[in-house]
């Protein structure tokens, strides 16, 4: 689909109600993160806390103990959690969900993922989902129109590693002129969204590296590390942190109410008979390699003061490379560690049969906020292949210094684009766990 | 209209022959207002409102609860030409508008056609439509009797209004109509128990798509 037919007045009129489309999309992008935030939220006050017992009775909403007769509470048909009357949305006695399998349902509708779904059923070879044919046409003009201005060079402070990752991020996201142009229109736009500008999504991503002159991917992550870094925050040097974490053993699964599905297709993979084990795919020795990394991760960080953890929820990931490139197929997964010391390993379950996996599971690391300091959270996507094959499809690099965690803003999803692995001297070889 | 204070986006598409008055239309409905002149459209363009949507039961009765809904409403070029760009927009509408003109045979002749061109391009088989017979006020050049036109609209199991963007009469109707449609196709979309045959009410033909989902697992 192209515009060249038009004569060239036709195709600016064209571009000229693209680029208001584009302005109303901005604001729906907008309007569904805070959302999702609002979700998420209720999503995370949900979470069945690492520390509790996992065999105890519970209602998994709000935590309540449930009675063995009396007040014993219910399964939810969404997401099969052991639910008490109180926590529960609908009619009649037999027709209801819990209060966040409800939510869930409600912002598919409201945000519009519905569609997104039907559409991708009728077309599954739509390269971007969650792109419109009004936004593809959009960018390939402005890009056409300014290919030729260079993107700035970088500052001098930019850290090695974030310089090899935008290095190899710049010749897959085209960074043009057109982008700055763009940006004027946008700056409104963008003091309405946040304080926090690691937004990575759509044009404002590429908004704010055109003004601050520096790179895309470096952007990104800077602007976590951006905000004001308390440095009278007592510095420790720790010894590397024993299992300290806890994995989320609760991982809700809201998004996947294919649940079923994904065990029959288990099924017939070499695994099988560790079907629904969340430690099945045993990644000590196994073997890996590497293919065209694409597509982005969605991620949501918070440190709750209370339990002095940080809490890392993974949305949702899209447009993955698949894994197994031949057979077509994808069943990935997400792993954490933070760096330097690599230290608190985690993962999340394996979703089947996807390139666009919804996991909605909170994830938590255990340790104290001011040793924060200095560290970064690494976060890889990987595909569970067949005879414990596993296939690298993309990884990023946040930094948890000076990260605000208090803001509100920050705590919401933020898609971060997949870079390729880093050779960096902390980054790289990271898969040898 | 640039706050992100409503509940739902709903993305409409009216399509038609050239002139039918697909432009005029929207222009009724956005603003009220009426535009004598013809100025074809160029390309593609699209008009924005914001309703209160008030949800209704099956049964009909209204629950009260209302909804804000921002309605973004594609308005597309009748002319040949610009054919490969308006039905590339087809696939990114939830609803559509389907339009002739009363006064015309040949407009109502070409429903059928943009029927296929719906059913190739939109983001489903069979995606919510309206029939619209628009130029009703021109009542002694009508060439098209409502009985031809209801006939067909029930052919295609959809509803049909006689508008006219002269004197507004039906215009929000029919919109209403197709939007009411839309809300509640939603809510079966998220309803419906997933990597099942659809069941039942023949709402919907994925039901064949079905096993090749499953086979794919290998
Ligand atoms: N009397 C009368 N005239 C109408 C009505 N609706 C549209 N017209 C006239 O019909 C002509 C064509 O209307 P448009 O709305 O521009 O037609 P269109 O379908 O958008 O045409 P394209 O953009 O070329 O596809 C205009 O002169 C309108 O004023 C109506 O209900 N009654
Ligand atoms: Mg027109
Ligand atoms: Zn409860
Ligand atoms: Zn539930």
């Amino acid at each position: 689909m192209d515009l060249d037919f038009l004569q060239s007045l036709e195709r600016e009129r064209v571009l000229e109600v693209l680029q208001r489309d584009k302005q109303l999309r901005l604001m729906e992008e907008d309007r569904i993160r805070r959302m999702k935030c609002e979700l998420q939220e209720l999503r995370r006050r949900g979470a069945k806390s690492c520390a509790r017992q996992y065999g105890e009775r519970t209602c998994a909403r709000c935590q309540r103990p449930l009675g063995k007769f009396w007040n014993s509470g219910d399964v939810c048909r969404g997401c099969s959690h052991r639910i008490c009357s109180k926590c529960r949305v609908g009619v009649g006695a037999a027709d209801w969900k819990c209060t966040v399998c409800h939510a869930y349902r409600d912002v598919k509708i409201r945000s519009g993922e519905w569609f997104l779904e039907e559409k991708f059923k009728k077309f599954p070879v739509t390269e971007n989902k969650y792109e419109t044919v009004g936004e593809t046409l959009l960018k390939t003009y402005n890009v056409l129109s300014h290919i030729s201005v260079v993107p700035p060079t970088p500052p001098p402070h930019l850290d090695q590693q974030f310089l090899s990752r935008s290095g190899s991020l710049k010749n897959s996201i085209p960074f043009t002129k057109s982008v700055e142009d763009l940006m004027v229109s946008f700056t409104s736009h963008m003091r309405k969204i946040s304080t926090s500008q690691s937004d990575v999504q759509g044009g404002l991503l590429y908004v704010d590296g055109g003004r601050k002159g520096s790179c895309v991917t470096f952007s990104s992550q800077k602007s976590l590390s951006d905000t004001d870094i308390n440095k009278s925050s007592r510095l420790f040097k720790v010894p590397s942190l024993p299992n300290l974490f806890k994995r989320s053993k609760d991982s809700d699964h809201e998004g996947s109410s294919t649940g079923a599905e994904e065990e029959t297709s288990f099924s017939s993979e070499y695994s099988g008979g560790k079907r629904g084990s969340n430690s099945s795919i045993c990644t000590d020795g196994g073997r890996f390699e590497s293919i065209g990394v694409a597509g982005e991760l969605e991620l949501a960080l918070a440190y709750s003061g209370d339990a002095s953890c940080l809490e890392i929820t993974v949305g949702a990931c899209r447009n993955l490379s698949h894994g197994d490139a031949r057979r077509r197929r994808c069943h990935p997964y997400v792993k954490f560690y933070v760096l330097p010391e690599k230290s608190g390993k985690m993962k999340t379950t394996v979703k089947k049969n996807t390139t666009d996996p919804v996991y909605n599971e909170v994830l938590k690391y255990q340790i104290e906020r001011h040793l924060l300091f200095g560290k970064r959270l690494h976060a890889s996507v990987w595909h569970s292949g067949t005879l414990r094959r596993k296939v690298f499809l993309g990884e990023i690099l946040i930094p948890l210094d000076g990260w605000r965690c208090e803001d509100k803003a920050s705590q919401c999803f933020n898609w971060y684009p997949l870079c390729p692995k880093a050779e960096g001297p902390d980054g790289g070889a990271a898969e040898q766990d | 209209m640039t706050d992100g204070d409503y509940d739902y986006l709903i993305k409409l598409l009216a399509l038609g022959d050239s002139g039918v008055g697909k432009t005029t239309f929207l222009y009724r409905y956005t603003d009220n207002k009426f535009n004598p002149k013809f100025i074809t459209t160029v390309g593609i363009d699209f008009r924005e409102k914001r309703v209160v949507y008030t949800a209704s039961n099956t049964n009909g009765t209204t629950t009260g609860k209302t909804f804000k809904v921002h309605l973004q409403l594609w308005d597309t070029a009748g002319q040949e030409r610009f054919r490969s760009l308006t039905t590339a927009f087809f696939r990114d509408a939830m609803g559509f508008l389907l339009m002739f003109d009363l006064t015309s045979q040949q407009s109502f002749l070409n429903v059928r056609n943009w029927m296929s061109q719906l059913q190739a391009n939109a983001y489903c088989e069979n995606p919510d439509i309206v029939l619209v017979g628009n130029k009703a006020d021109l009542a002694d050049q009508r060439e098209v009797q409502e009985k031809q036109a209801k006939e067909l609209a029930d052919k295609y199991g959809i509803p049909y209004f006689e508008t006219s963007a002269a004197t507004g009469a039906e215009v929000d109707k029919s919109v209403i109509t197709l939007l009411d449609l839309v809300m509640k196709r939603m809510e079966q979309c998220v309803d419906k128990p997933p990597a099942e045959p659809a069941n039942g009410n023949g709402a919907t033909k994925l039901s064949e798509a079905q096993p090749n989902e499953k086979k794919c697992a290998c």
